[in-house]
């Protein structure tokens, strides 16, 4: 029995692991292929199947008067928009928490379950409810099709995790923490500084993955809110599908516009892994 | 270093935690007392009958409904938490994660900038008083709950000039032994540097050990200030009775039948109360099973019970026995032969209180 057990455990496991793990690998080799090596037969491995080429990276550098598609720029743009808007709503965010979890507000029927909802609310809706009024929004104020614009939509659509994440982080820390603070002599801006927020950082931790991971992997609002000015990674990737699709490049585009999100990964394992995210966590 | 311990008035104050309603309840009815400078201080009371709210508006936490705090006369009613010079240590540990031990002792005195000698001399005082002095250095998250709630209670000393440490039912998570030893060395503290402490507890031993004055809280109300020989022996009200010593008091219905006598079902018992106002009503006798005697045969101020059960307490014997209806509890030393079946109980007059309306006549 608990042979099988065993069996039927290592089974999923490796099965689960193949199905995560083989379309990378697929991407890694696809991305060193050339249009021979793609569309004649099926090839898997490198030298063996066919020759290796770094064409389909080369091209992601060059510029487009080169025949090139230029990642850089918009891989910049992703990353500026994504750390701005993150660290905005963090900011932002987690000041709002703290204020939800430990003050009683109170305007007419509205209560604080009824701020923080409000604030989760934001993300009940479809997208494409928010694409026009944001639209509209941006060209009012001059911001559309620029950095500042997408930073700015970003925070609206960020800023509600952060929020989420922290009240429930901050309901958590029990308010003998700030009272001691107070008592202890801080005042309450003190308090939230020296004890509370440093207390905090697993939550942060948290709350700040999950702001990169949804503000990096956007793809809606990048597309309908920018034109030619200004583009974002995820629009870029997509736009390199025309008539011919050049798996190569579009495989090594794909992986590089990962890369960030696996680095995001390995630091925050180091810190799930010490359990020191088990209040932060569910 | 300037002397700024205080004592502390509580002056009518009340509170309640619903203000707007039309119908508040309070969580404190209207109260007034002293603390003294220097002394200890336990209150004791159940679990919600308004300890904690009374220790959070006396450091700032809470701000009464009504009333007015004075330390040393001076008013700090409308004084911030940070800006009145009081310690408070709470139930659970509080420590800062972050911090090693050394800086969560040095907290209290870096927010209010001492100086840096001043600062070690005290945190090095504190943690040899507390036993802390080997993990000054380690970070604070990796002790043990009860190394963690001696920080708490380390930080709540480690200042020397505050008005009163509060303690709210400090030594719940740590174990009975070193409790014992850290009652000890809080007494010797107050003894020592004459700071005011008080103390919370539900446990009536912790209270009695520990201070010199007992607060006994029931309901939000205030039932009893005294010594523990006073709560012990003359019990202001029925509930005190009940809430201190174990077994609770002995409480018969009864009805006055003279000046000074009492009637419980057909036994008259006399006691030293003045009862001339009651006659004919009817009373509650209170008398503690510690203090009922074994009478070799029946006399004036006895009882006739019927032995239910006697219970071996390696002490002391605890003897339950019913005399109609009424359950009777006596305490008798492990030595004494005990008669089966009927015997009689001696009430000594000096120590029956007697109750009209719940309260000691």
């Amino acid at each position: 029995m608990s042979k099988l057990y065993t069996f039927l455990k290592y089974f999923f496991i490796t099965f689960w692991t193949v199905f995560v793990v083989a379309p990378f690998l697929w991407a890694v080799s696809t991305s060193f292929k050339d249009f021979q090596s793609v569309n004649s037969k099926v090839t898997y491995i490198p030298w063996l199947d066919f020759e290796p080429t770094l064409e389909g990276w080369r091209v992601l550098i060059k510029s487009p008067a080169k025949g090139g598609v230029d990642i850089v720029e918009p891989y910049f743009n992703s990353i500026f928009v994504t750390c701005t808007a993150s660290l905005i709503s963090i900011v932002l965010g987690t000041l709002a928490a703290y204020a939800l979890s430990r003050f009683t507000f109170k305007a007419g029927f509205v209560r604080n379950n009824d701020i923080t909802f409000f604030f989760i609310s934001q993300r009940i809706m479809p997208p494409i409810v928010l694409s026009i009024p944001f639209f509209i929004f941006l060209s009012t104020i001059g911001l559309l099709d620029s950095l500042l614009g997408l930073v700015v939509v970003y925070i609206v659509l960020l800023m509600p995790i952060a929020v989420w994440i922290m009240v429930d982080f901050f309901n958590r820390v029990p308010k003998e923490l700030d009272e001691t603070a107070l008592i202890d002599g801080c005042n309450p801006y003190q308090a939230f500084y020296k004890v509370v927020l440093p207390n905090s950082i697993p939550g942060l931790i948290v709350a700040g993955m999950f702001c990169i991971i949804f503000g990096w992997i956007d793809f809606f609002f990048a597309f309908i809110l920018t034109f030619t000015e200004v583009q974002l990674l995820p629009v870029k990737v997509v736009a390199l599908n025309s008539s011919i699709t050049p798996w190569w490049s579009l495989s090594a585009s794909a992986l590089v516009s990962v890369a960030p999100l696996i680095i995001v990964a390995f630091i925050v394992e180091r810190y799930l892994s010490k359990g020191n995210l088990s209040g932060a966590l569910k | 270093m300037e002397e700024q311990m205080a004592k502390i008035d509580l002056s009518n104050i009340s509170h309640t935690y619903n203000p707007l309603d039309p119908k508040p309840t309070y969580a404190l009815n209207p109260f007034s007392m002293t603390w003294e400078n220097g002394k200890r201080y336990a209150i004791l009371g159940p679990s919600g009958c308004g300890k904690t709210t009374m220790l959070n508006i006396v450091s700032g936490l809470v701000r009464p409904s009504k009333g007015e705090i004075l330390f040393d006369e001076t008013p700090v009613t409308d004084l911030k938490t940070e800006d009145r010079n009081i310690a408070q240590v709470f139930q659970f540990p509080v420590i800062y994660n972050t911090m090693t031990v050394y800086d969560n002792l040095a907290f209290p005195l870096r927010c209010r900038e001492f100086t840096k000698e001043k600062i070690e001399e005290r945190v090095k005082a504190v943690s040899d008083t507390l036993n802390l002095s080997s993990f000054l250095s380690s970070p604070a998250r990796k002790l043990t709950a009860d190394q963690k709630q001696l920080i708490s209670l380390g930080r709540g000393l480690v200042r020397e000039d505050v008005a009163a440490v509060l303690m709210d039912e400090p030594l719940t998570v740590i174990d009975p032994d070193l409790k014992f030893r850290l009652r000890r060395n809080l007494k010797e503290i107050n003894e020592q540097y004459k700071t005011t402490l008080v103390y919370v507890t539900h446990d009536q031993n912790e209270a009695m050990t520990f201070a010199e004055n007992i607060i006994v809280m029931d309901q939000g109300e205030i039932v009893q200030v005294g010594l523990p020989k006073d709560l012990f022996e003359k019990p202001k009200t029925t509930f005190v009775g009940y809430f201190i010593g174990s077994p609770a008091m002995n409480i018969f219905h009864s009805t006055v039948s003279s000046d000074h006598e009492v009637k419980i079902n057909d036994t008259t018992i006399k006691t030293n109360s003045n009862l001339g106002n009651l006659k004919d009503k009817n009373v509650k006798l209170g008398i503690r099973s510690e203090f009922i005697e074994l009478a070799e045969k029946e006399k004036s101020n006895t009882v006739k019970i019927k032995l239910t059960r006697v219970e071996d307490f390696g002490n002391f014997k605890l003897l339950t026995g019913k005399m109609g209806d009424l359950v009777i509890k006596s305490k008798v030393e492990r030595e004494k032969p005990i008669p089966d079946g009927e015997l009689n109980l001696y009430f000594p007059p000096e120590k029956c209180c007697v109750y009209s309306d719940e309260k000691l006549v």
